[in-house]
């Protein structure tokens, strides 16, 4: 009895210091005015705008995942071949010890979306640029005239792949692939191929939230497609700051060392 | 009264888990959440680098008398200002606390939840509880 008032009590309590504590560090969007929110805005043109209304501020602060247990809209379970699933058992057992973004490396896909750090998406003639503060201080380009992905024989493998995207309704789609296989799709060190395809749609629905689904097709890795889905918090006031991983990064020593290798 | 202590342990206990964090690599690969550490001693030195802040404090270990050199991981410099601090708030030569989980290995090195300068408790912009 006492100790069940005395659990009661200690829950009470640290709900509420959780809920008492200044939201700071990782990159938290501010809670939107009550009542109805402000519609997406719109360019000049009536295509829908991804980035700034004040041009000197604003950016979108991203929540960051483990892994994506919490945002997978479809299937229900993640669909590992074997190979897959064995990896990311071993990966989860040391702690992803051996992430490559530990060692200042990019990540893709939807992985890209879900950083500590802020981005901002910068709207011109026939291209988007989403620029990103952190994980690490890069940047991609969509482009949006129209070009077809280059043939695969022809297209090197990169960290972030060849981006082309297109406007359906007021939901940009873009279309990704020529990845290489240097990057883990989250910190729970999902892996996939260079055949891999990922479809991304960026909805605006208001002006304080960005809606971005995701579809992952790598057969070589997953027997089905797969889709994340989620929403980014707007912070008008924010500012891009630098972040340049590289500078000092002591955990390039201490992992390096502890699967005995010399850094 | 022995609950009201024994509540006041335990909610202490928690404080850091629910303070804010940031990270580029894992928590649980460097640092262990059950080796909770909190230190008091003189900076060092202040390293306000990315992708970590980190900071060198000269701590006297009670039961030796020896000066032992403990390093602090914070998060990174942009994430640090955004929740308040500047570059030059902790400098070598000033008397810190600061709380954390220490590293896994045994080394003296600290997942820094929280620091005090100059009587003002800042966040660390600790990994934990963020990431695996």
């Amino acid at each position: 009895m006492v100790v069940g008032r005395l659990a009661g009590v200690l829950a009470v309590a640290s709900v509420t210091l959780l809920v008492s504590l200044p939201a700071s560090a990782q990159v938290r969007p501010p809670k939107p005015p009550d009542g109805p929110r402000d519609p997406a805005p719109r360019l000049p043109d009536g295509t829908p705008n991804l980035g700034r209304t004040d041009p000197s501020k604003g950016y979108w602060a991203p929540t960051q995942y483990q892994d994506y247990t919490a945002v997978l809209v479809d299937p229900k379970e993640m669909p590992y071949q074997p190979w897959a699933k064995a990896l990311v058992d071993e990966r989860k057992a040391s702690a992803s010890l051996l992430d490559p973004q530990g060692f200042c490396l990019p990540p893709a896909g939807p992985r890209l979306m879900t950083t500590p750090y802020p981005l901002e998406i910068v709207q011109l003639p026939k291209r988007i640029f989403i620029i990103y503060e952190g994980n690490t201080h890069t940047f991609r380009e969509i482009y949006m005239d129209g070009r077809p992905h280059p043939p695969a024989d022809t297209l090197a493998p990169t960290w972030k792949g060849h981006s082309i995207g297109r406007w359906e309704g007021d939901t940009l789609v873009v279309d990704v692939v020529g990845f290489n296989e240097g990057t883990w799709l989250d910190m729970g060190g999902k892996p996939h191929t260079d055949k891999m395809h990922i479809v991304e749609r960026f909805t605006r629905l208001d002006l304080w939230t960005l809606r971005y689904e995701a579809t992952i097709d790598d057969p070589e890795t997953y027997t089905q497609p797969w889709t994340v889905r989620f929403n980014i918090g707007w912070d008008p006031n924010g500012e891009l700051q630098e972040y340049v991983c590289q500078e000092n990064n002591r955990w390039l020593s201490t992992a390096t060392e502890a699967v005995g290798a010399k850094p | 009264m022995r609950v009201t202590r024994v509540l006041l342990a335990l909610v202490i206990s928690l404080l850091p888990l629910a303070g804010p964090a940031l990270a580029h690599h894992s928590f649980a690969a460097e640092f262990d959440a059950a080796q909770r550490v909190t230190l008091t001693g003189v900076v060092t030195k202040v390293e306000w680098t990315n992708p970590h802040v980190w900071f060198w404090v000269n701590v006297k270990d009670e039961a030796t008398g020896k000066i032992v050199n403990w390093g602090g991981e914070m998060g990174s410099p942009n994430a640090l200002q955004r929740q308040g601090w500047t570059h030059n708030m902790m400098q070598a030569g000033m008397v810190v606390t600061f709380t954390g989980s220490r590293a896994k290995d045994g080394g003296n090195r600290v997942s820094t939840n929280s620091v005090t300068v100059n009587g003002k408790k800042l966040g660390g912009a600790s990994s934990q509880g963020v990431t695996p």
